[in-house]
């Protein structure tokens, strides 16, 4: 885990440099992007299957690490490109360079909380137009009514239904789509 | 600006205070004058009455005394053969008024007389052309009186001419001379001092002054000047027989004029009509308003003394009545102050801790449902079945942890909620410290190790046993190793030390974390309490492991504190019970 975290840490100062190798010489291998960037080989291939992945990118941005990975885990299997976020800092650098299609946004979040990461990213022009879902143990009306307020598209109460939580990311991508 | 107005406000205020005072001086001197001339009427009635009774005792006196010669004169025996000298003796006496009495036979001869000394024996009448007064009562046969006159011995006197008859024959006159002093020495006593009588006849001659101004003999009119018509006015009626009051201006040594006030009243004596006056300066008027007025104000200044004391004692009264009152209100104020005070205290505690239990029951609430969410993510997926071997372990794991995760939440929620509600079991007995810590430091050696904290343990042999519940002084020893792992960096080093005290062991569990600010120290021990949401969050847990290890210690008989210095790590210090101490003490829970 702490390995892969680093991997996505490098990742933006990383993929410029394999594209703009790759525009230099379309036939290079990445044998020879590894050399030419003193990097392993094995980060470099990792780093041109996400490039050339076309599946839909989902950011989860919540602390908790198991709630994390499970929903990673399911929604990886269900055929999105899911990148995650520990804390909320970390979730607006994400969104503003990764630029991913959805956030699954927890609101309770050591630092900053879900609702000023919300209102923060649909005040900047590079992640204004990125749908967030908002997830919340909190389930009051009043939480939801401010998430919404705040620009957020739609809200899950935890313990949320996997399902029901799909379902409602489709709506979101398709809605956005149009 | 401010100077001029009040240089304005002052005049103003002068202007009126003098229009008041001269009010007053205006009112006062009417009055003053209106009194003064009721004074005075009231003055010259009196006066008046003492003129009158003056003048008709006077009147009396000297009738009464020609009316004794009278008596004598008519005699039925005619003129007696001593020529009267024995009657002349007593009424001499009697009467006191005499200068001498003396008996003129027919032929206008002294034939007789008393004192012997004043009698110029064989003077003739005719022979000194004095007889008209003698023949005229020899004619008339009746009393007369002539008109005072300068005697030949020098006395100033009325002559008494009684006729002496006998069987109608005309044998002579008792004769005598009357000194006004001897008159009017008779009355002098009943002035007093100030006054001042004179007597005139019908034509104004002076015929006593007691002021001594006048000479005798002399016409009073003489002395008055033209212009002073009321003097004149009074001097007529005098001489016209009349009685009463009048006044008249005078001047006196230094220019100043007064007023004198005169009563008046006349003397009749057989053919003689006098007048008394009785004059009297007019300041004997203000000398007497005077003294009413020195009364007056003595009174009013003792009544305004008096008045002003009182209302001064009244004053004070009421001035300490006042500033007792104000003390009291002031004390009030300061208890209502105070009671305010500790309300709003008491509610701001209040406030904070609603907020502090809103927080914790939102923390609780995320607490549960995280692992939850966890759970039920990771079963729904696994129901799916699209996952493969690997995956599915992972996330069995996932699931398992999660589930101990809530177990030990649980655990923690009934601890707090028995420790609060005093139903924690305590199973005391005496426990191996060094063993208990052995065991501890095993259940936190996986975190201390992922993290690469050293625990060390200093504890001398001599500490041995202590007096716990074995299972949850493990489990104080877990929370306090367990927090010091949170808040130590990794590489970090913790201490457990233990040393005997006087009654019983003191067990120090140190280390060189981030510390704890002073501000919050004092409360890191309270249930719900944490520092900060998000510093707490980082390290996970939910506030509660400090509140517990608090009340197990406590409920253990020992207490529990935290020393510490941001960024030099935090020390936390409890005690327990030795065992020699405690083993009787058998009744913990």
């Amino acid at each position: 885990m702490i390995v892969q975290v680093v991997l996505i840490m490098d990742a933006e100062n990383i993929d410029p440099r394999i594209l703009a190798l790759m525009e230099k010489n379309p036939e290079i291998t990445t044998a020879e992007i590894a050399s030419s960037l003193a990097l392993d080989e094995v980060l470099i291939r990792q780093r041109i299957e996400v490039l050339a992945d076309t599946r839909e990118k989902l950011l989860i941005v919540d602390e908790e690490i198991d709630a994390l990975t499970a929903l990673k885990v399911a929604l990886e299997a269900e055929g999105y490109n899911v990148i995650v976020a520990l804390d909320g800092f970390e979730g607006i650098e994400k969104a503003r360079t990764e630029n991913p299609d959805i956030i699954l946004l927890d609101i309770m979040m050591p630092g900053m909380d879900g609702f000023e990461v919300c209102k923060r990213l649909k005040s900047d022009p590079s992640s204004e137009h990125i749908p967030v879902i908002m997830l919340t143990a909190k389930g009051e009306t009043a939480d939801k009514v401010e998430g919404l307020e705040l620009g957020a598209d739609d809200y899950v109460t935890k313990p949320f239904n996997l399902k029901e939580l799909k379902a409602r990311i489709k709506t979101v991508l398709r809605r956005r789509n149009f | 600006m401010p100077d001029k107005k009040n240089r304005w406000n002052l005049i103003i205020f002068a202007v009126i205070v003098l229009l008041l005072v001269g009010s007053i001086f205006f009112l006062w001197m009417r009055a003053n004058d209106e009194v003064r001339s009721i004074v005075e009427d009231q003055y010259q009635n009196q006066q008046l009455i003492l003129t009158q009774y003056v003048s008709s005792s006077l009147e009396e006196l000297l009738n009464e005394r020609v009316l004794l010669l009278e008596v004598m004169a008519r005699n039925e025996q005619g003129v007696p053969e001593d020529l009267f000298i024995s009657d002349f003796e007593n009424i001499y006496k009697a009467a006191e008024i005499y200068h001498v009495l003396e008996f003129i036979d027919a032929n206008g001869t002294v034939v007789s007389g008393y004192p012997s000394e004043n009698v110029p024996l064989g003077y003739n009448l005719h022979e000194n052309d004095n007889e008209w007064a003698f023949e005229n009562v020899r004619k008339t046969g009746e009393v007369y009186i002539s008109e005072p006159a300068m005697t030949q011995e020098g006395i100033f006197g009325s002559f008494v001419w009684v006729p002496v008859f006998e069987e109608g024959e005309f044998k002579g006159t008792i004769f005598g001379i009357v000194s006004d002093e001897d008159i009017i020495r008779q009355f002098e006593t009943t002035s007093n001092s100030s006054n001042s009588v004179y007597l005139l006849n019908s034509r104004g001659e002076i015929i006593y002054d007691q002021s001594g101004m006048y000479e005798k003999g002399t016409v009073y009119l003489d002395y008055i000047k033209g212009y002073e018509v009321e003097r004149l006015d009074i001097v007529r009626s005098q001489m016209n027989g009349l009685e009463g009051n009048g006044k008249y201006p005078d001047t006196v040594s230094n220019g100043r004029s007064q007023d004198i006030l005169v009563s008046y009243s006349p003397v009749t004596w057989y053919n003689k009509n006098w007048s008394l006056g009785l004059s009297s300066p007019g300041n004997t008027v203000d000398k007497i308003i005077v003294s009413v007025y020195v009364k007056l104000f003595t009174v009013a200044g003792l009544s305004v003394l008096f008045i002003l004391f009182l209302s001064s004692q009244v004053y004070f009264i009421l001035l300490n009545w006042n500033r007792s009152l104000e003390k009291e209100v002031k004390k009030k104020t300061h208890e209502l102050q105070r009671s305010n005070d500790s309300l709003i205290s008491a509610n701001l505690k209040l406030r904070e801790l609603d907020r502090l239990k809103t927080e914790f029951l939102s923390m609780v609430s995320h607490e549960l449902k995280t692992p939850l969410t966890a759970m039920k993510t990771s079963s729904e997926f696994l129901l799916e079945g699209k996952c493969n071997q690997d995956t599915r372990t992972q996330i069995l794991a996932l699931i398992n942890r999660n589930v101990d995760r809530q177990a030990r939440m649980v655990d923690d929620l009934l601890d707090i909620s028995r420790i609060e509600s005093n139903r924690m079991k305590f199973e005391m007995e005496s426990v191996d410290l060094r063993e208990v810590l052995d065991h501890s430091i095993e259940n936190v050696h996986k975190l201390s190790e992922d993290k690469g904290i050293g625990i060390e343990v200093d504890m001398p042999e001599e500490v041995s046993g202590v007096y716990a519940d074995k299972d949850k002084l493990v489990q104080v020893f877990v929370n306090l190793l367990n927090n010091s792992l949170k808040f130590t960096q990794e590489g970090g080093k913790i201490t457990v030390s233990a040393q005997e005290k006087a009654k019983d062991v003191e067990v120090c569990v140190m280390d060189d974390g981030i510390g704890i600010d002073p501000e919050y120290l004092e409360h890191i021990f309270d249930k719900f309490y944490q520092i900060d949401s998000t510093s707490t969050r980082k390290v996970g847990g939910c506030g509660l492991g400090l509140a517990i290890t608090r009340g197990i210690v406590e409920g253990m008989g020992g207490s529990i504190r935290a020393v510490s210095e941001p960024g030099n790590g935090s020390t936390f210090i409890f005690t327990l019970g030795k065992v020699s101490d405690n083993r009787e003490n058998n009744d913990f829970h």
